[in-house]
């Protein structure tokens, strides 16, 4: 260990790691609401899973710390929590797996329907199965009007 | 016997049923899925017989004890959950024909993880499972292999990757501010660590994560479209079996870790939304699978407003509300094999199949709650334990409740009457084999009239036990203390704050 921090720099640590983590959740989960491409809601998917991934670290984090390896009789003064990073390490798998499938199913739809834009999808979807749009929300026809129909149908 | 086999043995079933398939006869590969979720039921029975009421088994994972190690635990309610998604897997297995590979190793994964989810005593583990069982449910949902099916698999992804991450921030919390990931842990420090507003934003992180499985009101989006465009087979199994197995995660965190807060008030809330929306919902729809989807999501909430009531009260009314839509749903989505669709095409099925009309009234009737049906019984005692608590949020949700059974009512007896009509263009008769899944539930509801007594005296001795945390942290911290003398290694090992180890000095 050649230089030892003070506790002014290990706090700007926490500072700009926990700005850092909020700020990839936020900037994630907006892009996941605010875009109609679906590359991009998994783009921000994975910003989100980052940030997550992120502030779990962070959580383990402490100063002047070493890894958590026990290597002989030596016991380092500090060592940082490791059960944060065994999670993050699973989550990190959990993710790459979950984003794979993901985009799996992104070329299917996009074979199936020729788009990756959901407001898009969505219309081709509801013209496939006949159900109606109104305001790109899936509206089926109202019951009075359908047993008016079906009475209609029943009356040559 | 240990209840570990419970998880292990579909996992590795579901790891080796490719290979099975590919090296063995045919017919061997067919029966080995049905023949492994057997051996689970039997484990599940064997254990049930073994494990009185008031403990449980308590495993610890790898030789560590609690709470360094991750800890199974296998109690009657954990059990009884396995043993619905086992039988009702297995039910909805035999009734479609075998042989179809690649859905029957996503299902043996999903049971294997459905398990592990229910026995998990862990919060780590229990995200793990949760995406497993998620990873498996994504797979299940596109077996239809439609474009449609694709893209309602791939937003119900999107939307369960958004709350598995959310979920996973709840954890970090919690972790962040009591440094353990054991519930029996967590609940001895809750009431001085949790009690705060960062505890309960980390239970609405939890509840809006674990909720996107268990169609909580605001992210069950993705519902009605998957339930639609999968399998009936499917939709039965994600909509009326796997659902219930997040709330029961919900429960334990409620009676474990935030029972003297106002979590509960949240799931409340949450509930009574959903009973809403999924009922007015259902109301507008016109296709039968769309109707059953929102059906299920208003009756998820109802047994989402009974874990909220604290006490065994609310226990013994969720289980039993979970119970009886566990057979009803998936025998409704079975019959709409043959009738799915717009209503149109259901006009005139009574005159086509009686013996199928008559499955969907009383299946129709228990759902809505009409006595001597169980479903009754289960809205009965929703409605005890809501007015036992004397806050005027419950009363609110009764009469919520009740509002929406009559909603309930109308639109299904718009379906039942559609059904009786005449048409010169009769709908398509269902084969007989295709009757038996939707027949073998409603033969375990009949079942269920039957034993009404000792089911619900059993419901109530574990419901009391569940609802009693003491009971959990002392089933689970016994292997740690035996452990603890025995492994010389670890005496010098201080667990912080643990109270059972002051229990000790005190005694």
């Amino acid at each position: 260990m050649e230089s030892i921090m003070t506790i002014e720099e290990t706090g700007w640590i926490y500072i700009l790691s926990y700005c850092g983590a909020i700020g990839l959740i936020l900037i994630g989960t907006v892009a996941m609401v605010i875009y109609h491409h679906l590359i991009r809601i998994i783009l921000g998917l994975i910003l989100l899973e980052a940030g997550v991934n992120l502030f779990l670290i962070t959580v383990g984090y402490r100063a002047n710390a070493v890894a958590p390896i026990l290597m002989g009789d030596q016991v380092p003064v500090a060592m940082v929590d490791p059960i944060p990073q065994a999670l993050v390490l699973t989550a990190i798998v959990i993710g790459v797996g979950v984003q794979a499938l993901a985009l799996a199913l992104v070329i299917k739809t996009y074979k199936a329907y020729g788009t990756l834009d959901t407001k898009e999808l969505a219309e081709k979807i509801a013209q496939e199965s006949g159900t109606h749009l109104i305001d790109g929300i899936p509206v089926s026809l109202p019951a009075p009007a359908l047993v008016r129909q079906i009475a209609e149908e029943k009356t040559p | 016997m240990n209840g570990i086999w419970l998880v292990a043995l579909p996992l590795l079933g579901a790891f080796l049923l490719p290979i099975i398939y590919r090296h063995l006869p045919k017919k061997v590969g067919k029966w080995t899925g049905p023949f492994i979720l057997l051996i689970n039921l039997g484990i599940a029975l064997e254990l049930w017989r073994s494990i009185p009421v008031d403990s449980a088994q308590s495993i610890a994972m790898g030789g560590f004890p609690a709470p360094l190690g991750i800890i199974f635990y296998v109690d009657r309610l954990a059990l009884l959950f396995v043993m619905l998604v086992v039988l009702g897997t297995l039910i909805l297995w035999l009734g479609s024909e075998l042989g179809r590979i690649r859905e029957e190793t996503l299902l043996l994964l999903l049971v294997g993880g459905s398990c592990g989810l229910a026995l998990s005593g862990d919060l780590f583990n229990i995200y793990v499972f949760y995406e497993i069982v998620a990873v498996a449910s994504y797979g299940l949902a596109a077996s239809g292999k439609t474009g449609a099916g694709y893209a309602a698999s791939l937003r119900f992804l999107i939307l369960s990757a958004l709350g598995s991450a959310l979920l996973l921030l709840g954890i970090a919390l919690i972790y962040a501010v009591t440094g353990t990931l054991n519930l029996a842990h967590l609940a001895t420090l809750a009431p001085y660590m949790l009690n705060d507003i960062v505890g309960l934003s980390a239970f609405a992180l939890m509840l809006i994560g674990l909720g996107v499985k268990a169609e909580l009101f605001p992210v069950n989006t993705w519902v009605p479209e998957v339930y639609i465009t999968a399998p009936a087979r499917i939709s039965a199994l994600l909509g009326g079996i796997v659902s219930k197995l997040t709330l029961l995660i919900v429960l334990r965190f409620l009676v474990l870790i935030y029972a003297d807060t106002d979590a509960p008030l949240l799931l409340l809330s949450l509930g009574v939304l959903g009973v809403l929306t999924g009922e007015l919902a259902a109301l507008r729809a016109t296709d039968l699978r769309q109707v059953l989807a929102f059906s299920s999501i208003g009756q998820l909430g109802l047994v989402a407003i009974a874990f909220s009531i604290p006490g065994p009260d609310g226990v013994i009314a969720g289980v039993v509300l979970a119970l009886h839509h566990a057979l009803v749903k998936p025998a409704l989505f079975m019959l709409t094999e043959a009738w799915g669709g717009h209503f149109k095409r259901l006009v005139g099925a009574a005159h086509v199949s009686l013996w199928g009309t008559l499955l969907f009234i009383v299946l129709v009737l228990s759902l809505v709650g009409i006595p001597p049906l169980p479903g009754f019984w289960a809205k009965l005692l929703l409605l005890k334990g809501a007015f036992a608590t004397e806050n005027v949020w419950y009363h609110t949700a009764i009469a919520v409740v009740l509002i929406a059974t009559v909603i309930e009512t109308a639109y299904f007896m718009r379906i039942v009457r559609l059904m009786f009509q005449q048409q010169s263009e009769p709908p398509i008769k269902p084969r007989l084999h295709e009757l038996i899944p939707a027949s073998t539930f409603a033969a375990l509801l009949a079942l269920s009239i039957v034993y009404v007594g000792t089911i619900t005296k059993n419901m109530n001795e574990i419901a009391v036990k569940v609802a009693d945390k003491k009971i959990y942290i002392s089933n689970t911290f016994p292997v740690w203390h035996r452990d603890f003398k025995k492994n010389a290694l670890t005496e010098n090992v201080k667990i912080p704050n643990s109270p059972s180890s002051k229990e000790e000095t005190q005694e």
